[in-house]
């Protein structure tokens, strides 16, 4: 027993020591940014294109020189955390975070992970940008997360909307994976539907996400024949499986989701039926990307090799935290800075034409502003690209 | 109904074969391979690089698959899986050795081929449509028909070739066959080679269908090990069995109980530990304890 | 067995000192505050690990504990919202509700063993997890969430445990009180391994038809240890759900069922103390590799592979003669 104390115990001396060497050696002081989520095991996909969208834009604003904010110009390091979709892991990571000093953290992907950080997020003063859409994590009391992207409580009421009053869509058919977050997704856009006079055909059906054949899971939605089938909280590598079984199963409806997709992967799975399928997105279609947008594109794929679309939305997040830094330089290290200035923040949208802002929103459904704006672009599949319906904004 | 039966013979038949290695490993080692699902991803993602990334025909692509495959598994056998039979005091032991060996192939997976679902060009196109009674896309008619193909020519090989025999007599008892003289070393890792191309083949059949990502892996083996267990450990004809009843377990399942969606698996689950309670070795296997 | 020798009472004093004194103390010099929670991890996931080690004892390989823990995490946390129970009320409800569970279950498939226990303990965590996505009682896909911090304890006037809301160092309490749980974890284990039951469940691990012909009715046996297993889920479980203020149906799942199990074969299945060792070296190992970024997995699995190739009986078994129970 003796040993493995000394063990132990020597271990713990060799990180302790390990940690402090860790340091990075630049010229400009270093501002540490966080990122907790999932980049490996079967959810890798939610977490990589988040990890890289900061990588890139730091090292972009790194290469450029840095980044000023009050004065003093630094360089930007993103820290990671691979959480491994475990919402244990995910509060050792926050953990991390605090130990290095961090007070903004981009993540975690998933509900659990969002929910199970909390405690240790607003006890050691971080702010964090979950990629999860339960409203008790924005609302009071709760102060520290902000959701950094559009929850599908808002985007799903303007899609239905949109669709009802010009394709004359009157009946909905909804189908989600038997899991937390695509469950509670379901049941608000039911609700939604609802609201807007929409009759829900059908809502009770659901898969499992490792499902490999869908045709079972989707026949017998498609004897209610819908007018829209909704894939709730879909991921990426389900959708175009999901839309490749309803199209062959003769289902000549529309199909849509509040999600973010990649293009690439739905036309590779799904080819030509993948045609008019709607889906939330960023600001990379053409019609609306500004230059820098198009260079973070460009960044990003020679620096990873391939983009991800889902990268469009989750471009965002450091940049807000960025932008509100340097709106007031004393929040840089006091979150209760950095929740004052959302109140009042606003600066330019760099990555979109035009005059669109960059604020905190998210009083109507959370009572304060607790959400990044993002625009909320509704795009439409065509031919392997994306091409934008609508662009709406939510307040 | 027709549609029912449809799905259910395509589901089964893509299982069986999922299960078929699995089941072919455990019975010659008692390995209970954990990394069975990644074996299948990899083979997945090795007919998409050379069908759809480097344009090589289907079946050529598919034969690198096998390829890959047994090479992988026999080197698995031989440097891993062999050593730390050898010497360990319990032999589920090696149960470690296969979960690291599937966090392994997940992060090479990861590193290699990325994190996205990769999807293959349809080998054919247009949809079977039998009066709306079964609708059936042709390309699933042609895997479907390929995968059953696969387990006949298996099955053969098992019963009428001179590897197969032996394959047949080690898992039977290993002791015994060592006596008659069959080099158990060589048929354990021949054997390995085998139940890992079937998971290869298996992957690059399915990426023309559903497309293949790094999260697939975990899933597949569990519901492979299901589908073991129902037909029984260790059993040829019990993988099979146990796929084909798993595919139409999961059929009916979601065409009877889809009001009820969100309790569907939940049903099929409590029934299969029910059924398991009540034949405690499946349909058809030897006892192991 | 021997007696517990003077050198054995040397380290379990060695051992405590270290857990309670020397590591925080060490944290405190450090500064790396995060890894009290780390091991408030490891000492949370090891007293689960340790009631799969003990189904390993009679011969079960056991891929189940997540069910219990998850069983345990809900049953505190809905005691704790719903009926306004004091937490420390909770956690041995929650262990016990976990064992009476496992009494219903373990009746019918404790009748099965090798592999096909193993597939059925598997196929029990995702029925707990559909469970508690289907029940509205465990609120679904939505979870329990904003869970209190476990509240003061007080006898005869004077406060023994301090309301953990109103400490400041959280991370500490919670801490010690995991630390302290798999000390009362592994201590009773130690008795019940070196008791009579002990003996049998040797025996039973060699031979069940064996054990039975001498008198012993094995199927009580098996009862009695599948729940003392699960009482450990559940309280492991509980413990979790108060730390993370919240409770998801993916609070535990099948890999932390793989995981505990893994825990127990790293650690060495010969040795009451494996699950211990296993689960610090697997759960800290991956912390540790936190710095090499993309290849952490990689890195992480192909120490996994090298360690079992190396010493395929588990990290204990580098010491033979120290720990060795009579296994063979």
């Amino acid at each position: 027993m003796k040993r493995r104390t000394l063990v132990t115990a020597a271990l713990a001396a060799a990180v302790a020591v390990a940690a402090q060497t860790g340091a990075a050696m630049a010229m400009n002081p270093v501002l540490k940014i966080g990122f907790v989520g999932v980049t490996s095991g079967p959810a890798a996909a939610w977490g990589t294109s988040n990890q890289r969208s900061m990588e890139a834009r730091a090292a972009w604003i790194n290469e450029t020189g840095g980044y000023t904010i009050g004065g003093t110009t630094y360089d930007i390091e993103i820290v990671s955390f691979d959480d491994q979709k475990d919402p244990k892991r995910a509060i050792a990571g926050m953990e991390k975070m605090a130990n290095e000093g961090i007070h903004y953290v981009v993540g975690p992907n998933v509900d659990d992970g969002a929910a199970a950080v909390r405690p240790v997020a607003e006890k050691n003063g971080i702010m964090y940008f979950p990629y999860a859409f339960p409203k008790e994590l924005y609302s009071a009391p709760a102060s520290n997360a902000v959701l950094g992207m559009v929850a599908n409580y808002q985007s799903g009421p303007a899609i239905y909307k949109m669709l009802r009053d010009e394709k004359g869509v009157k009946t909905v058919a909804f189908v989600a994976a038997n899991e937390s977050d695509p469950l509670s997704q379901r049941d608000s856009g039911v609700a939604a539907a609802k609201a807007l006079g929409l009759d829900v055909v059908s809502s009770n059906v659901t898969y499992q996400v490792d499902t490999t054949d869908f045709t079972p899971v989707l026949t017998p939605v498609m004897r209610s024949r819908p007018d829209l089938l909704v894939l709730s909280g879909v991921s990426p590598a389900n959708a175009p499986q999901l839309i490749r079984s309803a199209r062959e199963l003769g289902y000549r409806g529309l199909i849509s989701t509040e999600t973010a997709q990649d293009a690439r992967v739905l036309s590779e799975g799904a080819g030509d039926l993948a045609n008019g399928f709607i889906s939330v997105g960023g600001a990379s279609t053409p019609e609306i990307a500004s230059d820098m947008m198009k260079e973070f594109v460009d960044r990003y794929t020679a620096m990873f090799g391939e983009y991800n679309d889902e990268s469009n939305t989750k471009v965002y997040a450091l940049e807000y935290i960025l932008e509100t830094l340097k709106a007031n330089p004393a929040a840089i290290d006091d979150v209760d800075e950095f929740q004052r200035t959302m109140d009042t923040f606003e600066a330019p949208n760099p990555y979109m034409k035009g005059d669109a802002k960059l604020r905190y929103v998210g009083m109507s459904s959370f009572g304060q502003k607790r959400q990044i704006a993002v625009p909320l672009v509704v795009n439409v599949f065509n031919d392997g690209e994306f091409e934008t319906m609508f662009v709406a904004e939510v307040d | 109904m027709e549609q029912i039966l449809a799905n259910g013979v395509y589901l089964g038949a893509q299982y069986a074969m999922i299960a078929l290695g699995l089941t072919l490993i455990f019975a010659l080692m008692n390995v209970l391979n954990f990394a069975h699902g990644q074996m299948y991803v990899l083979g997945g993602f090795v007919t998409y690089t050379f069908y759809g990334q480097l344009g090589w025909p289907f079946v050529p692509a598919l034969l690198m698959s096998c390829l890959t495959l047994a090479v992988a598994g026999a080197l698995i056998e031989r440097f891993l899986f062999a050593p730390v039979i050898r010497r360990s005091a319990r032999e589920e032991s090696t149960m470690l050795l296969a979960a690291g060996l599937a966090f392994l192939l997940d992060a090479i997976i990861l590193l290699v081929f990325g994190e996205k679902q990769r999807g293959v060009p349809k080998i054919v196109n247009g949809v079977l449509n039998w009066d709306f009674r079964v609708i059936m896309p042709y390309d699933r008619i042609l895997i479907c028909g390929l995968a059953i193909l696969s387990i006949v020519t298996f099955i053969l090989f098992m019963q009428y070739s001179k590897t197969g025999r032996a394959l047949r007599a080690l898992a039977q008892d290993r002791t015994a066959a060592e006596l008659m003289g069959v080099d158990v070393a060589r048929y354990s890792m021949i054997g390995f080679a085998i139940g890992a191309m079937l998971a290869g083949l298996v992957g690059g059949l399915l990426v023309t269908i559903t497309g293949v990502n790094l999260g697939m892996g975990g899933p597949t083996s569990i519901k492979a090990f299901m589908m073991v267990m129902i037909g029984g450990a260790g059993v040829i004809s019990g993988a099979i069995a146990g796929g084909i009843i798993l595919g139409f377990l999961e059929a009916i399942g979601l065409a009877v109980l889809s009001q009820y969606g969100d309790i569907t698996y939940l049903v099929i689950f409590v029934s299969l530990m029910i059924f398991l309670a009540i034949r405690p070795r499946g349909l058809m296997g030897k006892p192991w304890g | 067995m021997s007696k517990p020798s003077p050198a054995h009472w040397i380290g379990l004093a060695v051992f405590l000192a270290a857990v309670f004194v020397a590591i925080p103390m060490l944290i405190a010099a450090s500064g790396r505050t995060d890894f009290y929670f780390t091991l408030t991890s490891v000492a949370l996931l090891a007293i689960a690990s340790a009631g799969v080690w003990l189904m390993f004892y009679i011969g079960r390989i056991h891929i189940g504990q997540g069910a219990f823990a998850l069983i345990g995490a809900y049953v505190s946390a809905i005691l704790v919202t719903k009926a306004e129970m004091s937490f420390w009320l909770t956690l041995p409800l929650a262990g016990l509700f976990a064992a009476f569970v496992a009494v219903l279950i373990g009746i019918p498939i404790l009748r099965l063993r090798g592999v096909y226990f193993a597939m059925i303990s598997l196929v029990l965590t995702q029925v707990v997890t559909l469970t508690a996505l289907a029940l509205p009682i465990t609120n679904g896909a939505k979870g329990i969430t904003s869970i209190p911090l476990p509240g003061a304890i007080s006898a005869f006037g004077i406060t023994l445990v301090p309301d953990f809301a109103d400490i400041e160092n959280t991370r500490l309490a919670f801490y010690l009180t995991s630390c302290f749980l798999m000390v009362l974890t592994f201590a009773a284990m130690h008795r019940l391994v070196n008791s009579r039951l002990g003996h049998i469940c040797r025996s039973m691990q060699q031979n069940e038809a064996l054990a039975a012909s001498i008198g012993v009715n094995i199927a009580h046996i098996r009862i009695i240890v599948f729940s003392i297993s699960s009482f450990f889920g559940g309280i492991g479980g509980a413990m979790f759900g108060s730390i993370a203020q919240s409770v998801y149906p993916s609070t535990f799942v099948v890999a932390d069922s793989v995981n505990f199990m893994l825990n127990c074969f790293l650690g060495g299945l010969g040795y009451v103390f494996g699950p211990m060792l296993g689960t610090l070296v697997l759960y800290f190992g991956w912390d540790l590799l936190f710095e090499f970024g993309r290849y952490q997995l990689l890195i992480y699995s192909g120490l996994l592979i090298l360690a079992m190739l190396v010493l395929p009986n588990g990290l204990l078994s580098i010491r033979p003669d120290m720990f060795r129970r009579s296994s063979k």
